[in-house]
């Protein structure tokens, strides 16, 4: 047998070393810093006291808890709203061009643009939501002040600027399905819902595993749109695992910030993992 | 009682016509197959029969029941698609018994259907796959299964065999043309495979730019082509058809044909002289070249492998009764 030439590896290097530096070498020296309190100067070890502290913080459970809804609202929301403005934007609709660019220009604006704008709509008395809703006869709600309102008010903005993009790649999953499967299906006598739900919801699966993998990912992580629309306030009861540690990183607690990083890279590789498999083998199925 | 009777139907998308007026009676229990050329509008119309394409205008009835402007499900039709459109995330089982449990039908009765339809197919080993796990032959099976369950008047089948290798093809031609002697029901069949018109069909309609060129058993067709296309479409290897000077020399008005089958070759004395120029041998018979004077290329078919080389004169003829004339 011929060995295999090292030439080829050769090309690998530039984009290795990039990769390497960049990513490896942070990633890995960030699960050491978590072990240490640390500063630009000096790194003395701590064990995984950080950690005990972590996860003594007062907060954190709240904090976990309103990640971990605000992932599954907005990826839950995106999948469901996602799959079915794909399947209006497909339907032959009058200026449907149009109309899948107006869905995916939130996705274009920066996050922290999309955040000051809703923090200035959702005002309690000056906001245009509050005041069109005043001039129909309801009192609005504290969208961003009411702690038991503002998670999900930042929830529903992330939606708004995340769906097209879930959009996009449900209409490229639709694009997918022959008509033969749904002319089958007509002359079967399938209603409309039948279609919909018989044979395009099981045939676009690849596209909805996507949507809801990226989504998930992106929720759980989520900080800039939080951050910019209220802090993780009122009191904490907006904060998320992101804000919490970006507060401790503020304050000067290096070390416990970033063992709070690597508790969420964990969290999101326990989460996502298992979860990508399993919908990857029902994918298989197909 | 299952016809159908198209009357006066036309197609049109936007500016452009592609059904042009089609009147045809397709009688209770027949084998009638649509073949022509890609793009003759066989397809559609078979779509417009389904009511999956609408017409333009015309008539459409089955079964003696005006269905021009029904539901695909209530004009009492069955179709197997060319893709088969088999949905990859059922099992054979949910896919023969879709449409009825789409009816909501009791489990027990789809159940018990189902199990008839793939004892009718031999499918019983297969009923809990799921299509990629199966062959070819197998998933035009299940196409056919989904079709029979619905218990239809009439069977609509666009282009069944097209995707299979020509062995499953021949043997699938078989199976459908036994299954529709078990049935009985009327089915409607779209090829652009004159092989597959004349081997299953009780009535072919021959379809050339949107228009009926004839309609006839396959015997008829061949032995009577009523125009130059249908001369030329029916048979393989096609008809020698001769126009303009050539033809009128023939006396024909204005075409003239002879099947390769239909010309005697010999080594001294024929009507024409030419060149062998290449000989396809098939084994049973041989396919034959020719380069003859004063009429062009000439295809002739003879049995058994006679020793006809390239660049040898030949001597061909017609034989009497067999040449058609236009």
């Amino acid at each position: 047998m011929q060995r295999r030439s090292p030439y080829p590896y050769w090309f690998l290097l530039p984009a290795g070393t990039i990769f390497a530096v960049f990513f490896l070498v942070p990633t890995v020296a960030s699960f050491y810093f978590s072990l240490t309190y640390w500063d630009p100067f000096e790194a003395r070890f701590a064990g995984f006291e950080n950690y005990q502290q972590f996860f003594s913080e007062p907060f954190l459970a709240r904090g976990v808890m309103n990640t971990l809804i605000f992932a599954v609202l907005t990826s839950g929301l995106k999948t469901v709203l996602g799959l079915l403005l794909a399947v209006l934007l497909t339907s032959g609709l009058l200026g449907q061009s149009l109309l899948r660019s107006v869905v995916f220009f939130p996705v274009l604006v920066s996050t922290i643009g999309v955040g000051l704008l809703f923090q200035e709509l959702m005002h309690p008395t000056e906001g245009a939501i509050n005041v069109a809703l005043e001039a129909v006869g309801i009192d609005g709600p504290g969208w961003l002040t009411n702690p038991s309102l503002a998670l999900v008010s930042v929830a529903l903005v992330d939606v708004w600027r995340g769906v097209g993009l879930a959009t996009l790649i449900y209409i490229a999953g639709l694009a997918t399905i022959s008509p033969d499967y749904y002319e089958a299906a007509r002359i079967d006598g399938a209603t409309r819902w039948q279609q919909f739900w018989r044979v395009t919801v099981p045939l676009v699966r690849p596209a909805t595993t996507t949507v809801i993998i990226l989504s998930l990912i992106g929720g759980l992580r989520l900080f800039d749109l939080i951050w910019a629309m209220t802090r993780g306030g009122p009191g904490f009861a907006s904060d998320v695992l992101a804000s919490v540690i970006y507060k401790q990183y503020q304050a000067g607690f290096w070390g416990l910030s970033t063992a709070g990083n690597v508790i969420l890279f964990l969290l999101i590789a326990l989460l996502i993992v298992p979860l990508a498999l399993h919908l990857n083998r029902r994918e298989a199925d197909l | 009682m299952s016809d159908v009777v198209l009357k006066g139907l036309r197609k049109s998308f936007g500016a452009l016509e592609v059904i042009k007026g089609v009147d045809l009676h397709v009688a209770s229990g027949e084998f009638c197959v649509f073949v022509g050329p890609s793009g003759c509008g066989k397809s559609t119309l078979l779509r417009m029969i389904s009511g999956l394409e609408e017409q333009t205008s015309g008539m459409i009835e089955i079964g003696g029941r005006d269905v021009s402007r029904a539901e695909p499900k209530d004009r009492g039709i069955a179709m197997v698609f060319q893709s088969y459109a088999l949905y990859p995330h059922l099992t054979v089982r949910e896919n023969i018994g879709f449409g009825l449990s789409l009816a909501r039908r009791p489990k027990a009765e789809i159940a018990e259907k189902v199990a008839e339809v793939a004892r009718v197919l031999q499918l019983e080993d297969y009923l809990d796959r799921k299509p990629k796990a199966l062959s070819g032959g197998q998933r035009q099976r299940v196409a056919i299964g989904r079709s029979i369950i619905r218990d239809p008047q009439v069977f609509l089948f666009d282009e069944p065999l097209s995707n299979l290798d020509a062995a499953l093809r021949a043997q699938m031609r078989i199976e459908l043309t036994e299954l529709h002697a078990r049935l009985g029901t009327t089915m409607i069949y779209v090829t652009h495979d004159q092989v597959e018109a004349m081997t299953m069909a009780d009535k072919i309609v021959v379809l050339n730019g949107g228009r009926i060129e004839q309609v006839g058993a396959p015997m008829d067709l061949y032995d009577n082509p009523a125009t130059p296309f249908v001369a030329g479409f029916i048979g393989s290897p096609k008809m020698n058809l001769y126009e303009g000077e050539t033809a009128r020399a023939l006396g024909a008005g204005s075409v003239y044909g002879i099947r390769p089958e239909h010309v005697t070759l010999s080594e001294s004395g024929g009507l024409w002289t030419g060149t062998v120029r290449h000989v396809e041998r098939l084994g049973a018979d041989s396919i034959i070249h020719i380069e003859a004077t004063g009429l062009g290329p000439l295809v002739a078919r003879v049995e058994g492998h006679r020793a006809f080389a390239p660049g040898q004169i030949v001597h061909a003829s017609p034989i009497d009764g067999r040449e058609v004339r236009y």
